[in-house]
């Protein structure tokens, strides 16, 4: 982990380095791009701005990241358990992932004002079907020779779903949640795009209208950092979840 | 046979079908094993051992044909039947104390009461020091061992092994099965143990039924009088052991 955080940070140096040189070279406009110093500077003078706005998209991110996984591993679960409830879900739940988010957002709007409820929503729209289909493959992975062994001891399917199968299928689970991560931002940020009056989202529009290029880079900055933070937070979740991988690397 | 009896099945039959194809796993065949003794089932791959634990064990139910246990008294055969299967089927998640009171845990017994007991038993399944490794850092000797706690600590009477050693080296297993022994010297049960090894089968068992495939069937039923405790460079180069071995080779040769 400590070693894998260099490799990363000298290309986003090296990037960084070539823009700012790009721009200065050829002196491209600050309108159309603005150097990563003029990103910077912005961040640094407006911390409060940013604070601001970064806590409500923040809130809004937990609060539909959360109600996104719980909906998706109860869906899951019940997929896997009830063979007649995943027949008559699965179509559905898939129809929901094609509708167009921006044009669900302002109905949201309409029903739950300009409150962080619409917001919460989108997130965990987005969330929630990763979470959802990792489940029921993980469920279904589990080893069949294993289920038989548990009815010898005198198992029942509770016991067999509680002991056996979600620890099993928790890597997949996981890796749900991290592509749930990934999408959770852009959940919030067109939440937050039809209808608020605070958040990230809300702030790249306003620095878009009055043209302060540097300004929307450096929210869109924030808003890379947030997302990183949170997909590795789960990798760091995942780690303590799943001790038994770590130490069976140990004796490779 | 003279030994109270654990366990009677009479004329059991089991078909799989498998989209068009049908396999004829045990045709009509008689199996006893009686009460407290260690009873093994010796044949080449795929002559129908695994099915006749399968059905013994609960897990499937012949089409023929009738398993009673006297020994257990009248009910089913699923949840009493002590099984270890082929396959050692420990869980990753689990550390080895815990993966032991898995059949504990199953039958009721908390989570704290069967650790406690998984762990008295540690020394003598040689697996001291190893109580919080997970599985995947153990060799398979050790594997085997962890599975075999895990059996034994449901203190069931009868217990059904499928190939427990199969899978390893020729060293390990002369040990395991030497431990095995003394085990079960210490703690009677009723077992059967089955595998394709026909000296693994004499050394260990009072009485060894050879089966033979397609149809599956049950060819030959030996009791091996071989006088316990048993040491296996002694029992192996006798020459009983090895007329017995004969009986078994021939028989089987003339059944395939």
């Amino acid at each position: 982990m400590k070693a894998g955080i260099i490799p990363p940070l000298l290309l986003g140096a090296g990037l960084t380095v070539a823009w700012e040189g790009y721009v200065r070279l050829a002196s491209i406009d600050p309108l159309l791009l603005p150097p990563p110093s003029a990103v910077v500077r912005f961040l640094v003078r407006n911390p409060g701005t940013f604070g601001r706005n970064g806590a409500a998209t923040l809130s809004e991110l937990l609060v539909g990241i959360t109600f996104g996984i719980l909906i998706g591993l109860s869906l899951g679960i019940l997929m896997q358990v009830w063979h007649w409830f995943r027949l008559a879900t699965y179509p559905w739940l898939v129809a929901t992932q094609m509708v167009p988010i921006p044009a669900v957002a302002p109905i949201l709007v309409l029903w739950f004002g300009f409150t962080i409820v619409p917001k919460a929503a989108t997130v965990a729209l987005m969330c929630f079907f990763p979470v959802a289909v990792s489940t029921v493959d993980g469920l279904g992975s589990v080893n069949p020779e294993l289920i038989r062994l548990m009815r010898t001891f005198g198992a029942g399917p509770w016991r067999v779903m509680s002991m056996a199968a979600l620890p099993s299928a928790l890597p997949r689970i996981f890796s749900g949640i991290r592509v749930a991560m990934a999408l959770s931002v852009i959940g919030a940020v067109v939440g937050e795009w039809v209808g608020s009056t605070k958040g990230l989202g809300y702030l790249m529009l306003h620095y878009e209208n009055r043209g302060e290029t540097d300004g929307l880079f450096a929210t869109v900055a924030v808003l890379i950092a947030m997302g990183i933070v949170l997909f590795f937070i789960v990798g760091w979740a995942e780690n303590l979840a799943l001790p038994w991988r770590r130490h069976a690397k140990e004796t490779l | 046979m003279t030994a109270a009896s654990g366990m009677v099945a009479r004329g059991i039959s089991k078909t799989y079908r498998d989209g068009r194809r049908t396999l004829k796993a045990l045709d009509g065949t008689d199996v006893d094993v009686p009460d407290g003794k260690f009873v093994t089932i010796v044949g080449p791959s795929a002559c129908g051992k695994s099915t006749l634990l399968n059905l013994f064990c609960g897990l499937d139910t012949p089409d023929t044909g009738t398993i009673d246990t006297p020994a257990l008294g009248a009910g089913p055969l699923l949840g009493r039947v002590g099984y270890m299967p082929q396959q050692d089927m420990l869980m990753p998640w689990r550390t080895v104390t815990d993966n032991a009171a898995i059949g504990l845990e199953c039958m009721g017994t908390d989570r704290e009461t069967a650790r406690g007991q998984a762990r008295e038993h540690m020394d003598r399944f040689g697996l001291h020091g190893f109580e919080l490794s997970y599985p995947g850092q153990l060799s398979g000797g050790m594997r085997q061992r962890v599975a075999l706690l895990r059996t034994f600590l449901c203190g069931r009477r009868i217990n059904l092994l499928d190939e427990p050693f199969g899978r390893l080296d020729a060293m390990t297993r002369a040990s395991m099965q030497a431990w095995l022994l003394d085990y079960w010297q210490e703690n009677r049960c009723t077992i059967v143990f089955v595998t394709h090894d026909i000296d693994e089968a004499l050394f260990l068992s009072d009485v060894v039924h050879l089966m033979c495939p397609r149809p599956g069937r049950i060819v030959l039923s030996l009791d091996v009088d071989i006088a316990r405790p048993r040491s296996y460079g002694e029992v192996v180069t006798s020459v009983h052991f090895n007329e017995l071995k004969a009986r078994l080779l021939e028989n089987l040769g003339r059944a395939q």
